[in-house]
């Protein structure tokens, strides 16, 4: 695993990845930055402790993932017939805590992220955090959280992650 | 079309047929929010929102009447008008919180918990002046009726509506069966709320609750996708997990659906399921099983937890699931626009376990990113798109007509009938234009 700039390096070149599985609506490519015990969490409240004594927007592990990249190219689901086209910007990216025995690394970051779906223009804003697992292939995804500035207040149905 | 009279209203919902407008026309909007959600009792919250004195939460009651519930110094739980008597402003801005007083934030009329004026600023001006600060005209207003039922907070506008009690009829056996599934016999409000913002008709949303016809159809994809995964897995792997017991009944055959029977009330109160629902077959948690048990004998747990409803909608603002122990809330905002909320409950004295399945299932099914709600919603706008369209004025709800059995205070079908519908619309013309209930 590598440490200070080469590490941070290889962070962003891995959050730009995962940006970009989402910008071209690939869930399957997508997952497979995850590692086998990855999850996605995306809280309903600021400062949310935890997904599982409340309540959330997404928490998916490997299980939900696998189903949810199946539902969203089935031909017969309603909210999936207008295609989802996204653009996320990611800044700020900073180490926040290396691991080297471990080889985990935290990286913190801000995001926004322009969502065209049914004839509407969205914005989306926030923090991510990414806990990144160093394995053979390179780093993976251990476990991702997105804190949308506006997590607690009423939403439109949002049909592919952040 | 004018709908200034009553007998053009009348003449949009006949028994069994329903004119687009209904869903469509903001004047028709406009006079429901009078008189339905002006004279029926709406939810709007939970005592265990408020558990101290000068703890405070806020909503409104129908599209704009803002009101503040909050536990007062004598332990009572109060609904307030939100408005100061002063220049108008809502006093109570924030979702929630506690405080020992309110005051307003423009010149800083202070009201008791209980909503008394306690103080104006620099009061001296008003001396002699006729304006009497004592007079309860000055008091934050109290809402014309409220009452809690199990702990369910309902407030109405009209003075002259029957008691809560009264009103909830026999659909107020659903309330005490979510009370009775804790081993302490009482529920709170646990891990938060989610609010989805659906740009539909509110009567739209309320409509799909018991329509066990579209599952087959608009969730298809969702079950076809946990089935085509989960199958891949040995049966072990799934045993530990819920999901696979919540997303597959979503895929149910009509003959089930049929099992579960509808029951209607008055006053558009009604449910689906009974001896068996969607929730039927969920797997019983044991260290539950067992408080429950303790609480309450054997036969009594078996009897408590065969009651086994899909939903219950109190109408026109509140759903239950009783056998999941979460509630969705109604909150119109427009013709075409409602919030739809979501709370979960914790049933004292059971595990944590519990509250977490509760927790699952709100975020699984009716989250913004779930994959059952938005599907769903997608019908709802869909809907609310066609009826603007001029080729028929008219959807229908004929489904098992004339085979709906009365049964003294309730009227019962099979579980795809168009029963629901049909409750719920009586309710409509008793409120909206003076029918029976």
């Amino acid at each position: 695993m590598h440490t200070g700039d080469a590490l941070l390096k290889e962070c962003e070149a891995l959050l730009y990845a995962e940006a970009d599985c989402l910008d071209r609506a690939d869930l399957d490519s997508w997952m497979a930055l995850y590692t086998p015990d990855g999850t996605y969490w995306m809280p309903a409240a600021p400062d949310q402790e935890d997904p599982l004594n409340h309540i959330s927007h997404f928490y998916d592990d490997r299980v939900m993932m696998e189903i949810r990249r199946r539902n969203f190219v089935h031909p017969r689901a309603p909210s999936k017939d207008h295609a989802v086209r996204c653009s996320h910007l990611i800044g700020n990216i900073q180490l926040a805590a290396t691991d080297t025995n471990a080889g985990i690394c935290t990286v913190r970051s801000n995001f926004h992220a322009m969502l065209f779906y049914r004839d509407e223009k969205r914005i989306y804003g926030g923090r991510y955090e990414h806990r990144l697992q160093h394995t053979e292939a390179g780093l993976r995804i251990l476990h991702k959280r997105v804190d949308l500035i506006d997590c607690d207040a009423a939403h439109k149905s949002l049909v592919i992650y952040l | 079309m004018i709908i200034g009279t009553d007998s053009g209203l009348a003449g949009l919902v006949e028994p069994c047929r329903l004119n687009r407008r209904i869903y469509t026309d903001p004047a028709i909007f406009e006079l429901e929010m009078e008189r339905i959600w002006g004279r029926a009792w709406i939810f709007i919250g939970h005592e265990s929102q408020v558990p101290q004195p000068g703890d405070y939460f806020t909503t409104n009651i129908n599209h704009r009447i803002p009101v503040v519930m909050v536990r007062d110094r004598d332990g009572s739980v109060r609904v307030l008008h939100n408005r100061c008597a002063h220049k108008g402003a809502k006093v109570v801005d924030k979702r929630c919180g506690n405080a020992r007083a309110f005051r307003c934030c423009y010149h800083g009329w202070t009201y008791a918990t209980d909503g008394t004026l306690l103080k104006i600023p620099n009061e001296k001006g008003y001396d002699g002046t006729g304006m009497n600060p004592k007079d309860p005209q000055w008091n934050l207003q109290p809402v014309a009726q409220y009452a809690a039922y199990r702990g369910f907070v309902f407030a109405t506008l009209d003075p002259r509506a029957p008691d809560l009690v009264t009103w909830l009829g026999g659909a107020a056996a659903c309330f005490d069966n979510l009370c009775e599934r804790a081993p302490e016999g009482e529920v709170e409000v646990a891990g938060g709320v989610l609010r989805y913002d659906h740009a539909c008709n509110w009567k739209l949303f309320l409509e799909n609750l018991n329509d066990t016809h579209h599952p087959q159809t608009t969730h298809q994809s969702v079950v076809d996708a946990a089935m085509d995964y989960l199958g891949t897995l040995p049966p072990e792997a799934t045993k530990e997990r819920a999901e696979a017991e919540m997303i597959p009944p979503f895929g149910g055959s009509y003959e089930n659906f049929e099992k579960s029977g509808i029951t209607g009330f008055r006053y558009g109160h009604h449910y689906d399921g009974g001896k068996t629902s969607i929730h039927a077959n969920y797997s019983v948690n044991p260290v539950y099983r067992d408080a429950m048990v303790a609480a309450y004998g054997e036969a009594r747990t078996q009897e408590i937890l065969s009651f086994n409803t899909h939903n219950t909608c109190y109408y026109p603002s509140l759903t239950i699931k009783t056998a999941v122990q979460n509630i969705r809330v109604v909150r119109p905002l427009a013709v075409n626009r409602c919030v739809i909320e979501t709370w979960s409950f914790r049933l004292k004295g059971a595990p944590p376990e519990m509250l977490q399945r509760t927790l699952l299932y709100s975020r699984l099914i009716n989250s913004v990113g779930s994959m059952v709600g938005p599907d769903d919603l997608e019908s709802y706008m869909r809907i609310q798109a066609g009826l603007e369209g001029t080729g028929s004025e008219w959807v229908e709800m004929y489904r098992e007509f004339g085979r709906d059995r009365d049964e003294g205070d309730r009227t019962v079908g099979t579980g795809t009938s168009d029963l629901d519908m049909r409750t719920q619309y009586r309710a409509w013309r008793h409120y909206m234009l003076g029918e029976v209930a």
